[in-house]
């Protein structure tokens, strides 16, 4: 017999509960949809995430606690019905905590190095000033979520910086970078060169560029290296190719390492001269030379999500255009100061520090496919600890497990990824999951007792 | 019984020379990181090149052989299957073929640039369009043909010095000899044969000579040498095809109760039971190979899943007829492993049977096991209550007072199967979860596979609560078995072919899409057609 009354009735009704079900369904089903067109962040953030979601949940737990109340005085055959409510109510209750209080984010460490800061999905933008380029004064940091809210021409995000402004006026989720090197007049920019090795195999034109005067800067090819430099660096056991820049001169220095750390050659170099590099037959030519250079960085905007898209924002700053890109830095040289501007994930401090002492590959035999990653982690007070995919390391309230690892050009693992984890809400999702399923199970059970026993009444 | 096979298997031969080159079947060689008969690799590799396990009748073996024997007989044989028309415009070669020589495709003038772009898409890492899929292929199967010509890919002697096997152009002295050995024998046998019509032996002389470069290959690093217990029984799986018998006997089961119950001829019942549970005990045989030969559970992609799921199915259909004496759900269990067997054989582009070494993350066979067991189990349980909501849609389309009684029967099948279902996938779906969180740290994070398992299930309990209230009776049960079985077709094959996103990417595949989006639209239209035709009857009274 029902309880309760109208409107309260539907709000316990199992009309409602189907509704709700299917509402659930629906949403779950356009974001599995919205996953595949863009990604899984815009699907978490605009769909699983959204009002709708929140509104179906909370019709959920309104059903399911009216529900139960309907049927009070609960009788033994409600056994399962109200565990498997129960098990539901507790499961959403576990997830919310998770999601309020639990921490996700990853740890990038290469091998030697200890870390104790962990990214998190979370992001935010961040503004310094430095007098000097030495010391850095915090102006503006705060979370941002440009996914949700993004700034447009007609509403834009703004930071003040004394009496200036940096205008945020465009985000875009999912964008190609684009860098244009230019030549200036300033003579606090640095240098950069426009190269091209070439052999009857390989043929490479390629842009190095160093930030300013005394910074380093090199690429490495795999089998060799191209320096830009204004000193010569000592042999590093590989062939090398090193250009070194003098002020005020447009003539270069070079010198050619061999892989044995003896200098095959030394000499001047002029802007589109050839060097003959003398390892497999090679051909060095210096097609461009700027003493003092600026790149300027855009973004292409891409309709959909690829693997090597980022997420950009574009701003107005002395009435100059800049675009940043997600996990970089900007920096912006004025006459008297200068500032950085960072747009990245949100960095956490553990409490406690981790050292990668290694990281292995282990492939099929005779094959280059993976078949597991393993990092050996030093552990404060315990040692040295391997981690390997399904077997994470449970420390201090937080779990580590292998993830992934980066690569450098030439596909050797350089660091390795780490996925770290807080959940205060795990045992409660497992406890409300297992209630859930037993629950369900007495609910059939008991329903084949009243079959039967209507059956045996029909047979009288 | 065995004398039986022993029989058919004569009959089903091919013709006679076919055995000229048993011996060689047994050679192990490493290939795709694993160790397999040399039977194993020619099949694999006739089934990319070629689009199939043989070749006018002859063995995979022989033909792999002879291209490396007689390489330029083969450029000019048309052998690589190529049959996207986009493609075949692109290259400007006639579109009516279906096969073409490697020769005439090594010299295409426009391939080059082709590849170039399918090179540019792979280095940005886009997901490929049917098109480009078919570059894709193409571009394997000339590699393919190219490594096994010069023998770069066929790897027969273990290295003592490395885990890469040498091919054939490293091997020295002994070794090269020992080979070259075969390859003589071989063709002497294959001359031999055919000067005196074809006498069905392979001759001695490979047969011994196969053995001592065995031997020889073995003493170079012994513990890295193949299994041969192993290797013996993955040629006798090559051979005998389990699966492909499983069908043939579940389809005589089933014909057997098909007439003990319509015809109601008493002989077809005993007939029945052998075909099903021989049927089964052959299906379970198979797979009891498979696992051997893989070493994990058989559920780590879309074929081992198409085999593996009617197994469960006639397994839950054996089990509700035990309690319900429905023998119904005997017909409808046994149709669907018939159905899925049959798609094995058919689709094998689609349904890739190659045993593959699995990705890290799935190497925990336990977690495997139980969370992709269970689910799959209550794919199982769906499937079973879809194709007893079809026979009760036609029962209810023919008379639905005539057949109250199988009416009855069926839905109470129906409900009882979507229970099972219900339990299991949430069961399943929670130990994923569990998994998830033990092996990368989040219980639910919406992944699309997970996510359609949840809308599933979401669906079924849906049409359990709908009965609660007397929105779905018998009639609507019926229907929503079939279309609901749609949103696990979303999470079985969907998620993986169509959508393909999200964490469960080694499950990936490609084609199909066309037959099973036909599959699934046929039902909705034979559901909208039953249920046309029954609104438009004057109303009767029947009993819920």
């Amino acid at each position: 017999m029902p309880r309760l009354k109208p409107p309260f009735q539907f709000l316990a009704s199992i009309r409602l509960a189907i509704f709700v079900i299917l509402g659930m369904a629906a949403i779950a089903a356009v974001g599995t949809i919205t996953e595949a067109r863009y990604d899984s962040e815009v699907a978490q953030k605009l769909v699983y995430q959204s009002v709708w979601m929140y509104i179906v949940m909370a019709a959920l737990i309104i059903n399911l606690i009216g529900v139960m109340v309907d049927r009070w005085p609960w009788k033994q055959h409600h056994a399962g019905f109200v565990c498997a409510h129960i098990g539901i109510i507790i499961l959403l209750f576990g997830s919310w905590l998770t999601q309020k209080y639990g921490i996700d984010g990853t740890l990038t460490f290469e091998q030697g190095q200890s870390r104790n800061t962990i990214m998190v999905k979370d992001r935010e933008l961040a503004v310094f000033s430095s007098l000097d380029g030495n010391s850095f004064r915090p102006m503006f940091e705060s979370p941002v979520d440009f996914l949700r809210h993004p700034p447009t021409e007609k509403n834009p995000f703004i930071i003040h910086l004394g009496s200036d402004e940096m205008k945020f006026v465009q985000y875009e989720q999912f964008a190609f970078r684009e860098s244009e090197i230019s030549g200036t007049d300033n003579n606090g920019d640095g240098p950069a060169i426009r190269f091209e090795l070439e052999n009857p195999n390989v043929n490479l034109t390629q842009w190095l560029r160093r930030e300013n005067l005394h910074s380093g800067a090199e690429i490495d090819l795999g089998p060799a290296k191209v320096i830009l430099a204004d000193k010569v660096p000592e042999p590093m056991g590989r062939n090398a190719v090193i250009v070194i820049t003098k002020p005020g001169s447009d003539t270069l220095d070079y010198v050619i390492y061999n892989k044995d750390n003896t200098i095959r050659k030394k000499g001047k170099v002029k802007q589109s001269e050839t060097v003959e590099t003398g390892w497999m037959g090679m051909k060095f030519r210096l097609l461009r030379y700027l003493p003092h250079s600026r790149e300027k960085v855009t973004y292409d905007v891409s309709p959909t999500a690829s693997p090597i898209s980022v997420s950009a924002l574009r701003f107005f700053f002395q009435g100059q255009e800049y675009w940043i890109g997600l996990d970089t830095v900007l920096r912006i040289y004025l006459a008297d100061r200068m500032y950085i501007v960072r747009f990245g994930h949100r960095a956490l401090e553990l409490a406690f520090p981790l050292k990668l002492d290694k990281f292995t590959v282990g492939f099929d035999p005779g094959t280059e496919k993976p078949s597991s990653y393993e990092s050996q982690v030093e552990v404060p007070g315990r040692g040295t600890v391997k981690i390997s995919m399904n077997e994470p390391l449970q420390y201090q309230g937080f779990t580590f497990y292998q993830s992934s690892f980066e690569k450098d050009e030439r596909g050797q693992p350089i660091a390795s990824v780490l996925s770290v984890n807080h959940d205060p809400g795990r045992w409660i999702k497992y406890i409300g999951s297992m209630m859930m399923v037993i629950g369900s199970i007495l609910l059939f059970y008991f329903k084949r007792v009243q079959w039967v026993s209507a059956l045996n009444k029909k047979k009288e | 019984m065995k004398r039986l096979f022993l029989l058919l298997s004569l009959v089903l031969s091919a013709p006679a020379w076919a055995q000229v080159g048993q011996p060689l079947e047994t050679l192990p060689i490493q290939d795709a990181g694993r160790i397999k008969p040399f039977d194993t690799f020619a099949r694999e590799s006739l089934q990319l090149i070629y689009g199939k396990q043989s070749y006018e009748g002859r063995s995979a073996t022989e033909i792999i052989f002879t291209w490396l024997l007689v390489p330029d007989h083969w450029l000019k044989t048309p052998i690589i299957e190529l049959r996207h028309s986009g493609l075949k415009e692109a290259l400007k070669i006639t579109s009516t073929d279906r096969y073409y020589t490697p020769e005439a495709l090594f010299t295409n003038e426009r391939l080059p640039l082709i590849a170039e772009e399918l090179k540019s898409k792979l280095d940005r890492q886009e997901k490929l369009n049917p098109y480009f899929q078919a570059v894709e292929r193409l571009e394997n199967q000339l590699a393919l043909f190219q490594a096994i010509r010069s023998g770069e890919a066929l790897r027969f002697v273990p290295d003592p010095a490395g885990d890469k096997w040498k091919a054939l152009p490293e091997l020295q002295g002994e070794l090269r000899d020992g080979f070259y050995k075969i390859s003589k024998d071989f063709i002497d046998s294959v001359s031999a044969a055919q000067a005196n019509g074809g006498t069905p032996q392979a001759s001695d002389a490979l047969k011994t000579d196969v053995k001592n470069f065995m031997d020889l290959a073995q003493k170079q690093a012994p513990n890295k040498y193949a299994d041969m217990t192993r290797i013996g029984w993955e040629l006798h799986f090559n051979r005998f095809h389990p699966f492909k018998w499983a069908w043939i006997v579940y389809l005589i089961g089933m014909i057997g109760i098909f007439l003990s119950m319509s015809a109601n001829q008493k002989w077809a019942e005993p007939v029945a039971w052998v075909g099903l549970l021989g049927g089964f005990a052959l299906h379970a045989y198979g797979m009891a190979l498979r696992i051997y030969l893989a070493g994990r559970p058989p559920v780590s992609n879309m074929y081992e899943t198409v085999v593996w799921v009617p197994f469960a199915c006639v397994a839950i259909g054996l089990i509700l007829y035990k309690v319900q004496k429905s023998k119904l759900l005997l017909i409808c269990s046994s149709t669907v492993a018939i159905f899925c067997l049959i798609l094995t054989d058919l689709a094998p582009t689609v349904l890739d049977a190659r045993i593959e070494p699995l990705e890290p993350v799935l190497r925990s066979t336990f977690w495997l096991s139980t969370h992709v067991l269970i689910i799959t189990l209550s794919y199982a349980a769906f499937f079973l209550a879809f194709a007893v909501g079809d026979v009760m849609l036609f029962f209810f389309l023919k008379d639905e007072v005539k057949y109250a009684e199988q009416i009855r029967t069926g839905t109470q099948s129906i409900y009882r199967a979507m229970q099972v279902g219900i339990v299991l996938l949430a069961f399943g779906i929670i130990l994923g979860g569990i998994w998830a969180d033990y092996s990368w740290g989040r219980f639910w994070g919406w992944d699309p596979k997970e996510t359609w398992a949840l809308i599933s299930l979401l669906g079924y309990v849906a049409v359990l609560h709908g009965r609660l209230v007397g929105w779905i009776k018998n009639f609507q049960l019926a229907a929503a078995a079939v279309i609901t079985f749609s949103l696990v077709m979303m999470s079985w094959y969907g998620v993986n072919f169509v959508l393909g996103a999200g964490l469960h990417s080694y499950g990936f595949g490609a084609g199909g899409v066309e037959y099973v989006t036909a599959f699934v639209i046929l039902h909705w239209l034979y559901v909208a057609y039953v249920s046309t035709v029954r609104y438009g009857r004057p109303k009767i009274q029947t009993s819920r």
